[in-house]
């Protein structure tokens, strides 16, 4: 019986308290039998004997190994082995998520060795040269904080200072202030998450990516996603290469991909929600890493509610419960209809810095704009860019011009703080021609239209998810219903 | 034109915040109210400070006089290649904070960037984290700035108020515009630093 360590095989689904949040997520997937890199879990009870006693116990480090020689099973391989060597990702995860907690640690248990013979096994030195420089910043980072210290040789050495640093983690000063905001205990442990590496950048037979269940910008009840063959997580978030749609993934590797689409299905049904799940594709082989309620638009969070009660996956009661009146306010937001975006004249194009439609006379001068808004007129503040001496003119406008500057620009940063539509960066002279006329800017398509233009207003009643909640809710207003609830908790 | 430090200062910071009131000028400079107030006298006196129901601005005459000192104050700075070289360095933790900051308001969802609505902590957390990382960077910076220009060091103090207040659960400390919040501060820190330097900044 293990006392410190737990396996996720797939026998049980362990409580979040003792292994985390992010542990019991992929341990109910294994349970479903979908295919999960093996993992292994110290936890929370071993980080709070390790805060006691400032040391892990003699036979929590026996289950430790236990633990490595069950993946060394589980995989083929072996950690630190001269061949075919086992990697490890070596993660934290808390019953409740908290700022200050370890970063993941990549690629562990490489060194010279394992790293000459990974080259071998691969046929590709340069992947394995890679693989050990990625590790090597993430644990100086990570583990050794920036100190001067070498990165430990020994892959058992790498782990244990790996766990520890995890341990640590759970009393760092950002942890403990915010548990203390929270009114959280100051003793909250941390679990350590040890699971097998796959490789979505081994070669053209891999990849990485990501499915919605259902496209999360429209609702639509299609399989939605992206797929980077030959790349890992990093390459999708730093954007240095753009990702494909899971289309592309059909062509190259159909199995893999209805087998990811039947996952999908699987866990939306499970969850009763739309899932994001991310996955990895080794060698053909499908991997599922983690699996989350999927973000979405508001447009999308109403369509969801209503398919998902309609197909009787969820009550109609709940389909309502789950949206807020935040949401439903967004979608009867007024907005540019197509016809009359079409018939009027673009007078300047930009990137859309923050989201919707404000209209009125263009003014170049912030004191000016305060003026004009505090006798009543609408007016629209145009800049070349703007700084923190600009507040004022941002207040007073119904929405923000800029000619120079991107999505971080201080235009677009106070904009979206003020919920004012603001297009960014429509170039030089921008403002010498929008000067003196009446202008509607459209934050969400990042165009500035002349004159100030008809809204399209839609109401609950006409349109079709809204109008069917409101049907179910006993044709009550939704936003009644909503507020109401809002303001009871 | 010469003024006096704590004259400089107290209109340095009219000038970085451009409409302040009295709390404002207490926050950004630290000096005690009463110094405050009384330089403000002696500003509105020579015409240098204009202030109407409780705020105040820099006057043309004032802006002018600003300029001169700077020029004067920080000629060996400019000079010297020592603040233009921490400059650069605070360029790269600019872009960095910048974009935490964006992070923070719009997350990507499906390809497509999304408001944030703060409704999942986990992602709220990675953010605060990357702005805590930013921050020690910061902090080192500011620290090195503050050898030089002893003032500068009052920054360090309110960003990481800020950076408390924001993983203590007040999201508006991120970027709030009605607050100091770490956005607000920083952008007072970057206008500073481009007044001191006599250079525009670049989006």
């Amino acid at each position: 019986m293990n006392r410190w360590t737990v396996r996720i095989d797939g026998s049980i689904v362990p409580d979040p308290q003792k292994i985390g949040g992010k542990a019991a997520s992929i341990a109910r997937m294994t349970a479903l039998g979908l295919r999960v890199p093996p993992a292994f879990v110290v936890t929370t009870e071993a980080c709070r004997a390790f805060l006691s006693n400032r040391e892990i116990p003699d036979d929590g480090w026996t289950e430790i190994e236990s633990g490595i020689a069950w993946l060394e099973a589980e995989t083929g391989r072996s950690f630190g082995g001269s061949s075919r060597p086992l990697l490890v990702a070596v993660r934290s995860g808390a019953a409740v998520s908290m700022p200050g907690m370890m970063d993941t640690v990549l690629d562990l248990g490489i060194n010279g060795e394992t790293e000459a013979a990974l080259a071998r096994e691969t046929g590709d030195p340069a992947f394995a040269a890679q693989t050990r420089a990625r590790f090597e910043e993430l644990f100086a980072r990570i583990v050794l904080r920036g100190s001067c210290e070498e990165v430990p040789h020994d892959p058992r050495h790498q782990l244990r200072r790996a766990v520890i640093a995890v341990f640590e983690s759970s009393r760092s000063r950002r942890a403990r202030a915010y548990r203390k905001h929270h009114g959280l205990t100051d003793d909250l442990p941390t679990a350590v998450t040890v699971q097998a590496m796959v490789f979505g950048n081994l070669d053209d037979r891999s990849g990485t990516g990501v499915l919605f269940t259902r496209n999360p910008l429209t609702g639509a009840p299609v399989p939605y996603g992206e797929f980077l063959s030959r790349a890992q997580g990093e390459d999708v978030v730093s954007g240095a290469r753009t990702p494909a749609s899971l289309d592309s993934l059909s062509e190259l590797m159909p199995r893999a991909h209805e087998e990811l689409l039947a996952a999908g299905r699987l866990l939306e049904n499970v969850e009763r929600d739309v899932q994001d799940v991310e996955f990895t594709i080794e060698r053909d082989t499908l991997f599922l890493l983690q699996t989350r309620t999927a973000k979405r638009s508001a447009d999308a969070a109403v369509r969801i509610a209503v398919d998902l009660a309609r197909d009787g996956k969820i009550g109609k009661d709940e389909a309502i419960s789950r949206l807020t009146a935040a949401q439903v306010r967004a979608v009867l937001r007024p907005r540019l209809s197509q016809a009359t975006r079409a018939a009027t004249r673009v007078l300047a194009r930009g990137e859309p810095a923050s989201p919707g439609v404000g209209a009125g006379a263009v003014v170049e001068d912030c004191d000016e704009a305060e003026r004009r808004a505090a006798e009543g007129e609408r007016v629209v503040l145009v800049r070349p860019t703007t700084s923190p001496e600009d507040v004022h003119g941002i207040i007073a406008a119904q929405a923000v011009i800029t000619e120079v500057g991107g999505s971080t620009s201080h235009a677009a940063v106070v904009s979206r703080s003020l919920n004012k539509p603001c297009v960014v960066g429509c170039g030089p002279g921008t403002a010498a021609v929008l000067a003196g006329r009446n202008a509607t800017v459209d934050g969400d398509g990042g165009e500035v239209l002349e004159g100030v233009v008809d809204l399209e207003e839609p109401r609950e009643r006409d349109h079709p998810y809204l109008a069917e909640l409101a049907a179910w809710a006993g044709n009550r207003r939704l936003l009644d219903i909503l507020d109401a609830r809002d303001s009871k908790s | 034109m010469t003024l006096a430090d704590t004259e400089f200062e107290v209109l340095h910071a009219v000038a970085l915040r451009k409409r302040t009131d009295l709390d404002g000028l207490v926050r950004s400079t630290g000096l005690p109210r009463e110094a405050i107030e009384a330089a403000l006298e002696r500003a509105a006196e020579a015409k240098l400070v204009l202030a109407a129901r409780g705020s105040y601005f820099v006057a043309p005459e004032g802006d002018r006089a600003l300029r001169a000192v700077y020029a004067d104050r920080f000629a060996t700075a400019r000079a010297d290649g020592g603040l233009a070289a921490d400059y650069a360095r605070f360029e790269a933790v600019n872009r960095e904070v910048k974009a935490i900051v964006t992070d923070w308001q719009v997350r990507p969802v499906g390809g497509q960037k999304l408001p944030n609505d703060h409704s999942d902590p986990a992602y709220d957390d990675g953010v605060l984290d990357r702005l805590a990382q930013a921050h020690e960077r910061a902090e080192q910076l500011l620290a090195g700035l503050a050898r030089r220009v002893p003032r500068l060091g009052r920054y360090a103090e309110r960003l990481t108020t800020a950076l408390h207040r924001a993983e203590a659960g007040e999201g508006d400390w991120v970027c709030g515009v009605r607050c100091d919040s770490y956005h607000t501060v920083w952008f007072e820190l970057h206008e500073d630093l481009l007044r001191m330097l006599d250079r525009q900044r670049e989006e």
